[in-house]
């Protein structure tokens, strides 16, 4: 009698970072998305200065005390983010959980911010080309906020699950390069669209 | 007792881990993550909306064949021709590209799967949703100056749905290609067509998303009470003309370079300069920096404009030493491919001439015929080619001989019938882009012969649908899994593949033509 056992299957080939390339594309993609939104910006600035218009309002109006304090917030999200990451390579999940937390914490207080932000500006947009540019690529950066915010959500929910730790972790390290990416943006608009424009300095 | 262990090859372990097979009837195809059936599907209804496509654009042709508006009105001929653009990009060539990209790349780089499935799934779910926004809204008079503001909101936002829903299949595909490759397949090792898609689809990711930050940029203006009327149409029609387009043909061009070798039963000599001609097709194809007028004045695009012609010349010349060198067969998808890279040098050169400042060629219809020979000819010749080429694996069957003929004369002899009369009255006539009034009844009579080139594309069309409706039915000669000869790890399966893709384990690749090294040991 021959009896057949079957073994566990072999391990497939190791796949090379899927989660983390694919991140790598869309962070790429969206430097393009804020680049081109930054030109567009720039572009249309210097046709109406060259056309002896104004471009962004008198200085002083713009409200650059809680501007400043809303792209703060999300520049120290960046941070804390990264000690997420930290917390569970270094296996610890209790500080996993209130970096994850306190990451969200610091994105809610951002969109928070920035809604003030808007209704403090007084400009319409439509009415007026800086202002429609200023809604448009804000609102763009508000929109990566917020995908950025759900990526860690479900990074949240996964680690309260107990999935990652410190071999597992190619899935925070992706959700946190996009949180990255969603800071240095926001830096990036916060110079172009309001210290540029209107700024303390201006 | 004797005991046998055995341990389960691990292709069918990922059959049932990471490829499950799809539910039956159609619950199975609308909630598939299979890319096969997603690269079906895609190519499926590219094809209905080439019948929109199609339709819009034999009015405007018939438009133009009178002096004044007969079947449409002045508004109406300005929206569709826009629409027209709107629907041969971004419903038609790029989600059928997109799709046959789909279905071959995971089976060319031996994976059992493609990169995110369900983000591939959402990617088609997405254009569909957003093809049928964008037809609705100019049914509702939602183009550019269009008369209902809601409806212009809604044609902005389905732009920008399709540019979000061909980033996410990019994604997928460019992932599948960079990090899901069979043991041993290095980068520069994988085949032609993947490579073109890398080239194409990552200068696709660099440039697509200027587009989306225009649309964002146009729709804040014009929900909030700004304009948006065909002036600012500029700021996403680059999106549509040259030099973007050579990006759509770069695929194009990785079928040819597939097809050419196995046809001709020889290794493609110079696999080098054909990855680094590809490469160069997609950098001239680089077109988000050309949005405002002032841009055509740049040394740059000048010189862009004239460098065009050198990758698709250097890639004929690579492909006419192929089959100088070997036996070629008189297959169907030979002629399409060749027909493809014929009218891209075509393109090129047309727009070659495009550029020269003299020539005063600029907004003029000029530029449409440029637009036909690379869109219509070149990248609606290559998806043919692959189509036939690869009708095996998406089908099942071998496509009919006869019928690819014959959609190689109809589509190659339309597009240069189509195109030339626009040269002509571009050059001899100066009619500008979108005209409506012809006083000269020489470029009349030239619209009707332009009309005639249409008519004879879309009948080309026709042959095509009814070729693979054929196919869908299992109608025509089952395929053994490598009818022709192939080189690459795709005709190592059957055809079509099973849900796994390889029914047996990928053995480790060493070269960049695995199964002709099988037979050369």
């Amino acid at each position: 009698m021959t009896a057949v056992l079957e073994l566990p299957a072999p391990p497939l080939p190791e796949r090379r970072n899927v989660m983390l390339v694919g991140t790598m594309l869309v962070i790429v993609a969206g430097v393009t998305l804020f680049g081109g939104l930054l030109a567009a910006y720039f572009s249309a600035r210097n046709a109406t200065v060259h056309a002896g218009g104004t471009w962004a309002p008198e200085a002083g109006t713009l409200p650059n005390a809680a501007l400043a304090i809303t792209y703060s917030a999300l520049f120290l999200s960046s941070f804390t983010a990264q000690w997420a990451v930290s917390a569970i390579k270094a296996n610890e999940r209790r500080q996993a959980y209130v970096a994850v937390g306190v990451t969200l914490m610091l994105g809610a207080a951002f969109i928070n911010g920035l809604s003030f932000c808007w209704g403090q500006l007084h400009l319409v947009a439509g009415a007026d080309n800086y202002a429609s540019y200023v809604y448009a690529i804000s609102a763009v950066h508000l929109f990566v906020v917020v995908a950025a915010m759900l990526l860690f959500v479900v990074m949240g929910f996964r680690v309260f699950g107990g999935q990652f730790h410190a071999r597992n972790a190619e899935f925070v390290a992706s959700a946190t390069a996009f949180w990255h990416f969603a800071v240095v943006a926001g830096i990036a608009v916060w110079w172009c669209l309001w210290f540029l424009a209107g700024g303390p300095t201006s | 007792m004797a005991m046998t262990e055995t341990r389960p090859a691990p292709q069918a372990a990922a059959a049932t881990a990471g490829a499950p097979a799809d539910r039956a009837g159609l619950a199975g195809w609308l909630s598939t993550s299979d890319h096969k059936r997603i690269g079906r599907l895609y190519i499926a209804t590219a094809l209905l909306f080439l019948l929109v496509g199609g339709v819009i654009g034999e009015l405007l042709a018939v438009e133009r064949v009178s002096n004044g508006f007969d079947v449409l009105t002045a508004g109406s001929f300005a929206q569709a021709y826009t629409f027209h653009g709107e629907v041969a990009l971004w419903l038609f060539l790029v989600p059928l590209l997109l799709g046959i990209a789909t279905f071959i790349v995971p089976l060319q780089v031996g994976s059992p799967e493609i990169a995110f499935p369900r983000g591939s799934a959402t990617a088609y779910w997405s254009y569909v949703v957003s093809g049928g926004l964008l037809i609705g809204a100019y049914l509702a008079n939602g183009g550019p100056s269009g008369g209902q503001p809601a409806a212009v909101d809604l044609h902005l936002l389905a732009l920008a749905g399709l540019t979000v829903a061909t980033l996410l299949g990019l994604v997928s595909v460019l992932t599948t290609a960079l990090t899901m490759r069979a043991g041993g397949m290095a980068l520069g090792d994988v085949p032609a067509f993947t490579w073109s898609v890398v080239v194409g689809g990552s200068l696709t990711l660099l440039t697509a998303p200027v587009l989306l930050a225009r649309l964002a940029i146009l729709y804040v203006t014009h929900h909030f009470g700004g304009s948006y009327d065909l002036n600012d149409y500029g700021a996403i029609g680059w999106m549509f003309s040259v030099p973007q387009v050579y990006l759509v043909a770069v695929p194009a061009a990785g079928v040819a370079l597939e097809i050419v070798p196995v046809v001709s039963g020889r290794k493609l000599r110079r696999r080098g300069a054909s990855m680094v001609i590809i490469g160069l097709l997609g950098v001239v194809g680089l077109g988000a920096w050309a949005q405002v007028p002032s841009s055509f004045d740049d040394f740059l695009y000048v010189a862009i404009g004239l460098a065009a012609i050198v990758p698709p010349l250097a890639l004929l010349g690579l492909l006419a030493d192929s089959l100088r060198n070997g036996r070629p067969a008189p297959r169907a998808a030979l002629l399409l491919a060749m027909g493809s890279v014929l009218l891209l040098l075509a393109g090129a050169a047309v727009g070659a001439l495009s550029v020269i400042d003299g020539l005063d060629l600029r907004g003029t219809v000029w530029e449409a015929a440029q637009v036909h020979l690379v869109l219509t000819g070149a990248a609606w010749l290559g998806a043919l080619a692959a189509i036939w080429w690869w009708a095996p694996k998406l089908y099942g069957v071998v496509l009919s001989e006869a019928a690819g003929a014959l959609a190689f004369v109809t589509t190659f002899v339309g597009t240069l019938v189509l195109a030339a009369p626009d040269l002509v009255n571009g050059m001899a006539n100066d009619v500008p882009l979108r005209a409506t009034h012809f006083g000269s009844s020489g470029a009349r009579a030239l619209n009707a012969v332009s009309a005639i080139g249409g008519g004879l594309v879309a009948l080309g069309a026709v042959v095509v649908v009814l070729s693979l409706l054929a196919a869908g039915l299992r109608k025509g000669q089952r395929a053994e899994a490598d009818p022709w000869g192939g080189h690459t790890l795709e005709w190592s399966t059957t055809s079509p593949p099973p849900p796994s893709n390889f029914s047996a384990p990928v053995p480790p690749v060493t070269s960049p033509t695995p199964l002709l090294d099988e037979v050369d040991a």
